[in-house]
């Protein structure tokens, strides 16, 4: 290591290897996904996000929701992603496909939110993931800044929260969700992953022990 | 390739430091003034960790927006910045010559510094990337890469115009973190942030930038101090030394491949986690000769070698929990959970801060020309932060652990979950409190030391804290 030029160069052509190995090297693999065209349904698969959706993203973003929720389901034999009703498959790189900046994670304090749109028997509706924003519970942080507390003039808004008890508003008054919590719910009550790619089909089939134990 | 593992007697002391004096001890006091900061948000992340609503109302401080604050702070303003100007120090010490460049150093310093406080406030306001170890905002990331390139400058020229012809590990180390960064980070940004890859690439590239900075940028810096340090301390010889050069390739070439350990089990292509498995098996070897070569440093005495043995003994044991971690089965009840965040604890704290602090409690008296200002600040503060970090740690991985087991079981919900841990998230509260305490022992004893030096030219960092 006694010839800088030489030691500088052995530096730099390390460490660029191996960042093309495993970013270029994922990107020539990945980067020309494409949607899906079922020709059954006669449509694409993942579906474009809304223009609400995309925005609500950003949102997610900047309030570092990530850093409690993740966006990726693992699959049926690894955890117990399905028992608990994130996702019946995978996630797998085209569901991100149209997202702008994909927001996995890496810690899950709350629930996994990569299919919360798809949830059976059903989503959670709107009204409920905005109590939720605007009380918080026990577990999760309220964040009434996201919401505007106004008096009512004239009729009320058809948009403002039913709430009861400590978080409701003074008599007269209405809470009301601003455009950022509107778009944050847009996007998540859109985040649905249901559609089964040829690729998220689990290659291994149930094992038969399992039928033996009914 | 190199030769006698003794460290170079240095000329005298005063006369390599005193351009130097300024510009570093300012570097430094600023670095302690971020890490001081960083302990506030990480306290109040803690707080929200079991209770949720604290300051929950207040936009600037989600629990999302307080970690990046807390991370940010603390990797940039603290580790970078006292670890850039440590290393430059080394290197000049070893180099022999008085250091050259200073004025870009401090140029380079302030904008730096600048740089971070603009985007902790853009952190705060909603900017952040949301990319770990990588939040601060887009706009001020090209900043960052031209001022840590140019507090490099000085580093470089300390090595190319050195006085002898060999060269030492600390060298090896020093160098590779200095000039990897800049390099690191406009990878990073770029294909992150400014011409983004397509969908989950991002994450992948994400991944690979995590890794970056712990194996091409700080573990370099902080092994640069070790090297450096552990020599002079017992006055001998570095034993299995002639292992230290393939170690120290190791770490630069495979360093980065274990990136996959953070997507396991994600969807990216499976061969990506595969290959953490590699990388970190080759590793293992550099964490050995590492463990080797400084193992003499659990017989050093005083309290820079209190700290110095902290460092060397988490290094090894952070590269054994991370090989470990790229195993399938055992990601499998640690990933996504509070052990994730003792892992990186355990190297940004234990491994890298520690290193750190026992080479500013060597470096300040050469700089200054006097002893610290107060040797019972000095320990409290060592005391402090060695029961902090491993109080911290422990309870951050057995919550993962007992996290981890209950997430498998499905019947379990995030209410009996966040029960469950939550004895043990009191106690991490209680040593990040801890923590904080013992980092303002270090402020306030670097304040006092360097300022009778100096006078005035330390006013800047108190406005920062």
């Amino acid at each position: 290591m006694k010839n800088g030029p030489l030691f500088l160069l052995g530096l730099f052509l390390s460490a660029v290897v191996a960042w093309s190995a495993i970013v270029l090297g994922a990107h020539a693999q990945l980067g020309a996904l494409t949607p899906w065209f079922d020709e059954g349904e006669g449509s694409s698969f993942p579906p474009r996000p809304t223009g609400l959706a995309a925005r609500g993203q950003l949102v997610y973003a900047d309030l570092g929701c990530a850093s409690c929720h993740t966006q990726q389901v693992r699959r049926p034999d690894f955890g117990s992603d399905k028992e608990r009703g994130w996702g019946d498959r995978q996630s797998v790189a085209r569901d991100y496909l149209f997202q702008i900046r994909p927001q996995i994670g890496a810690a899950r304090v709350g629930p996994d939110l990569a299919n919360f749109g798809g949830r059976k028997p059903q989503a959670p509706s709107a009204d409920a993931v905005l109590g939720l924003l605007h009380s918080g519970s026990e577990r999760h942080p309220a964040y009434p800044f996201l919401f505007e507390t106004r008096a009512i003039a004239g009729e009320p808004s058809s948009r403002a929260l039913k709430l009861s008890g400590v978080s409701a508003p003074a008599s007269g008054h209405e809470v009301v969700p601003t455009e950022r919590a509107q778009t944050l719910v847009a996007y998540l009550l859109n985040l649905n992953s249901t559609y089964d790619y040829p690729e998220a089909k689990p290659l291994v089939k149930a094992p038969a022990k399992q039928e033996g134990k009914k | 390739m190199t030769s006698p593992s003794i460290q170079a007697a240095p000329s005298p002391g005063d006369a390599i430091d005193r351009h130097a004096r300024g510009p570093l001890l300012t570097a430094i006091g600023l670095a302690i003034a971020w890490l001081v900061l960083s302990g506030v948000f990480s306290l109040i992340a803690a707080i929200q960790l079991h209770s949720p609503a604290f300051l929950s109302g207040c936009e600037f401080l989600t629990h999302g927006r307080v970690r990046a604050l807390a991370e940010s702070a603390f990797i940039y303003g603290w580790a970078g910045g006292s670890g850039i100007a440590v290393t430059v120090w080394i290197l000049g010490r070893l180099g022999g010559n008085s250091l050259r460049a200073m004025n870009w150093f401090g140029a380079g310093n302030a904008f730096w510094n600048l740089g971070i406080a603009a985007g902790l406030v853009g952190i705060a306001t909603g900017d952040m990337t949301s990319f770990s170890f990588l939040q601060l905002p887009r706009y001020v990331q090209p900043l960052l890469v031209f001022a840590s390139a140019t507090m490099g400058i000085a580093g470089l020229l300390a090595w190319s115009g050195r006085r002898r012809d060999g060269t030492f590990a600390s060298q090896w180390y020093g160098i590779a973190g200095l000039v990897l960064f800049p390099w690191a980070l406009t990878a990073a940004q770029i294909s992150q942030l400014w011409v983004p890859l397509r969908g989950v690439l991002q994450a992948v590239g994400a991944a690979w930038y995590v890794d970056a900075v712990v194996f091409l940028w700080l573990a370099p810096l902080a092994l640069a101090s070790a090297y450096y340090l552990l020599p002079k301390l017992n006055r001998g010889v570095l034993p299995s030394y002639e292992a230290a050069p393939l170690a120290f390739w190791l770490l630069v070439v495979a360093g980065t491949w274990g990136a996959g350990r953070h997507l396991i089990g994600g969807p990216v292509p499976a061969w990506i986690p595969t290959m953490a498995v590699v990388g970190f098996s080759l590793l293992l070897y550099h964490f050995s000769v590492v463990g080797l070569n400084l193992r003499g440093a659990f017989r050093a005495e005083g309290a820079e070698a209190g700290a110095l043995k902290f460092g060397v003994g988490a290094y090894v044991v952070f590269g054994v929990v991370a090989f470990l971690g790229c195993f399938r089965s055992i990601a499998l009840r640690t990933q996504f959970t509070h052990f994730a965040s003792a892992t990186d604890l355990l190297f940004l704290y234990g491994v890298v801060s520690m290193l750190f602090f026992a080479a500013i409690y060597f470096v300040l008296p050469q700089l200054t020309g006097r002893p610290w200002f107060s040797s019972s600040l000095t320990s409290g503060h060592l005391a402090g932060v060695k029961v902090g970090i491993a109080l911290s740690i422990f309870a951050l991985a057995v919550a993962g652990l007992s996290q981890g087991s209950m997430l498998l079981n499905p019947k379990v919900g995030f209410g009996e979950i966040a029960s469950g841990v939550r004895t043990y998230l009191l106690v991490n509260t209680a040593a990040q409190l801890v923590l904080l305490a013992s980092n303002l022992l270090l402020l306030v004893n670097f304040w006092r030391s360097a300022c009778t030096c100096c006078g005035g030219a330390e006013k800047a960092e108190g406005s920062v804290s």
